[in-house]
């Protein structure tokens, strides 16, 4: 039907030309740019390449043996599990909850989404309150209850978990909603019907809310995998230059241009990221894949 | 009607597109902005800002900086007294702040005048011609930094040419918590105290339950790797970078970071030193729980202002050994005020510039915002000392009482460079790097610039 109303596709073309131009300009030309970088040997992030590395491969090369990367990499790994685990899965365990309660649901709607609203920044900031060694909140309840000794949450081996469990907080809300809107996207019949034959909360959430959610399920597991590779500011703010180990692809990448000078070698880095989102999105795709009901 | 439609969507996005280029920043439209502009403005007066405008500044003066305060003060003043405004960015003096403000200027968007350092920190922005020298500042206006001796303002390594104009010189020492030393029944060090025996002074404390020293090596371990280092040099000697980790100088630092390293697994730095950030730590020895802290001159007003007990602190020299003496001191004339060629080159931020940077230079704020410190006045800073608090008199009492000054050597390399040091600290005092490998990285670094 829409195809036959635009009969005359130049209008189209003309209104679609300028985003196509400000993604070509802003996405696609920085990003085939900076897979060029990472071949060359750059002084200074705004400098000129002073030519090609020597081999052209060796910041690839560095990477495979640098342990920094190699703990990079490893946390990104276990901050992937943790967001596709603990975001999507506890957001999804609230979301059916949220459904199944007659009253103040939009009120749990909210709370759930509040952390959304806030940056990122302020996040690490609350949190980085929250796990201070002298006077943290976390350290003060302790004491309250007995403890002598202070704990540094943000020594070894606390820090990976005192830096994921914000970062998956921060975004439970955001699934939350995406998956509330799939549940609200279910006949309410169906539940009626099931509920007639006799099917419990449990058997319908089962074999009705479950199924039907699995599309959106696999898109939200698709964003958490994505988005994971990119974790950035919050462990930043919380553990600035990889403190106590805790790396991620990317703070590792915005320490090396920022922090260390490395243009290239950074943009190396942003290259695994990237290939290594391609691929675990096209894994995830694979394993998800959507069914047409 | 589609027509219509479509004739109205191109309109609405002409127009919006117009209103997007109007809205510009006014600076890049002036004709100041050409080439040509400065050989142009040259000839106008060097008087007044001819136009409101809103100065971009970047400084040090923020956070636990005890001239924060001030700071703000008399930008508040400036802002009053000639209309225009300051959009300020200021922000605590590490690391974080000097890569922001490279990578600004790196990428176009640097300050109109910024506070920052005039050693190699400034080298990349001094090499690419953003920054005005004050000898071109001078063909236009005369009298600028004429309050200041020309051979104190801080030289570029780049060129020898003095590019910016400081407010307030600097020592670094050691600050003591007079409470802690009591509890712990031990003597504050002074002018006499042996590196032997502070260390003996520490470990009483350490045993009384305190942490002796307040420092977070995650963060700021730049104070003690300055002194660690002095300890195994001289005043004439301190200056001077390692070509390699075998000679004097590259021994000293290796010996020196192996003395952090030691007083790392003596347990005399808090818990946390790994972890913590420098305001946990000064945190700690202002609330009684750490008796030492290594900082600059800027501290005291810090302190001032995070105690209700002045009387409780004071300044004393940190203990040496081998060739320095426990009264050499670190300390000089670091940072000043840049105007960036961006600023210089529109009409009417060039004049508010000079303004504002002639305003917070002048003898009377100058002599405010140093206190305790050295400055480059040619009259030299009037300092009301019944105004002082006692750790200030105290500040005045030791560099009157140093015996030698050498500047920090950390300026002799830049930022990048000391990665491997700086932020490798927590890995090389608990081993998992090598100290040698760590410094030779450094110089090779230095040495590739």
């Amino acid at each position: 039907m829409t195809a036959h109303i635009y009969k005359n596709k130049k209008p189209i073309i003309f209104f679609l030309a300028p985003a196509f131009a400000f993604i070509i300009v802003f996405l696609y030309y920085p990003f085939i740019q900076n897979i060029i970088n990472s071949f060359q040997e750059i002084a200074g992030l705004g400098s000129a390449a002073k030519g090609w590395q020597d081999p052209w491969y060796s910041n690839y090369t560095a990477l495979l043996k640098d342990e920094t990367m190699r703990i990079a990499l490893k946390n990104t790994l276990i901050m992937l599990l943790v967001t596709v685990f603990g975001q999507v899965g506890i957001a999804l365990l609230l979301s059916i909850l949220t459904d199944r309660v007659s009253h103040g649901a939009k009120f749990f709607r909210v709370v759930y989404f509040f952390p959304i609203v806030i940056s990122a920044t302020a996040l690490g900031l609350l949190f980085f309150l929250i796990v201070l060694y002298d006077k943290g909140m976390l350290n003060q309840l302790r004491e309250f209850f007995g403890a002598t000794k202070l704990v540094d949450f943000k020594s070894k081996p606390y820090a990976l978990f005192t830096m994921m469990i914000p970062v998956m907080w921060q975004y439970v809300g955001f699934y939350f909603i995406i998956l509330v809107t799939g549940l609200n996207n279910i006949s309410s019949e169906l539940y009626e019907a099931a509920s007639i034959d006799g099917a419990t909360p449990y058997q319908q959430v089962k074999y009705l809310s479950l199924p039907l959610l699995r599309n959106v399920i696999c898109t939200c597991v698709v964003l958490a995998v994505t988005g994971s590779l990119k974790v950035f500011d919050l462990p930043w703010t919380l553990f600035p230059k990889g403190m106590s180990d805790t790396w991620l692809t990317g703070s590792y990448m915005f320490y090396q241009v920022f922090n260390a000078n490395n243009v290239d070698y950074s943009s190396a880095i942003a290259v695994v990221i990237v290939f290594l989102g391609v691929v675990l999105s096209k894994l995830v795709n694979t394993i998800f894949k959507e069914k047409e009901y | 009607m589609k027509k219509l439609l479509a004739l109205l969507l191109t309109l609405t996005m002409v127009v919006s597109m117009a209103a997007c280029t109007k809205k510009e920043d006014p600076a890049t439209n002036t004709p100041g902005s050409s080439t040509d502009s400065p050989k142009a403005t040259a000839t106008t007066a060097p008087t007044a800002a001819p136009k409101k405008v809103t100065l971009n500044v970047t400084t040090t003066y923020a956070g636990n900086d005890g001239n924060a305060q001030n700071y703000q003060d008399a930008v508040a003043n400036w802002e009053k007294s000639t209309g225009n405004k300051v959009n300020d960015s200021s922000s605590t003096s590490d690391e974080t702040f000097k890569a922001r403000v490279l990578a600004d200027f790196e990428t176009g968007s640097e300050p109109d005048v910024l506070f920052f350092f005039n050693g190699v920190d400034s080298n990349a922005f001094v090499q690419a011609g953003k920054v005005v020298s004050i000898d071109e500042i001078r063909q236009s206006y005369p009298d600028y930094a004429s309050n200041m001796k020309d051979g104190m303002l801080g030289a570029s390594p780049v060129d020898g040419k003095n590019y910016s104009v400081p407010v307030n010189g600097y020592w670094e020492g050691m600050f003591v918590n007079k409470e802690v030393c009591k509890a712990a029944g031990v003597q504050i060090p002074d002018a006499n105290t042996t590196w032997d025996q502070f260390l003996e002074t520490c470990q009483k404390i350490k045993d009384a339950g305190f942490a002796p020293i307040a420092v977070s090596l995650a963060t700021v371990p730049h104070y003690w790797f300055e002194f660690s280092i002095y300890n195994f040099l001289s005043p004439s000697t301190h200056n001077v970078l390692p070509k390699n980790t075998t000679d004097t100088q590259g021994q000293a630092w290796v010996n020196g970071i192996n003395d952090i390293k030691m007083l790392y697994e003596k347990g005399y730095f808090p818990e946390n030193t790994l972890t913590g950030t420098d305001d946990e730590t000064v945190q700690l020895f202002i609330d009684n729980k750490a008796a030492f802290l290594i900082d600059g001159s800027w501290k005291v007003g810090g302190i001032e202002g995070l105690t209700t007990d002045i009387d409780n602190f004071t300044v004393t020299y940190v203990p040496g050994k081998g060739d320095r003496k426990t009264t050499d001191i670190i300390g000089g004339l670091s940072s000043g005020y840049f105007i960036s060629k961006k600023a210089w080159e529109d009409p009417d931020k060039r004049a508010a510039a000079v303004d504002f940077i002639t305003s917070m230079t002048s003898d009377e704020l100058v002599s405010k915002f140093a206190q305790v410190s050295a400055t480059a006045l040619k009259n030299g800073p009037t300092v009301d000392e019944s105004k002082l608090s006692s750790l200030a008199k105290d500040g005045l009492k030791y560099v009157k009482g140093a015996t030698g000054m050498a500047s920090a050597v950390e300026d002799q390399v830049p930022r990048e460079c000391r990665v491997p040091v700086f932020d490798g600290m927590p890995n090389l005092v608990t081993g998992k790097n090598d100290i040698a490998e760590a410094i030779q990285s450094v110089l090779d670094l230095t040495a590739a610039q």
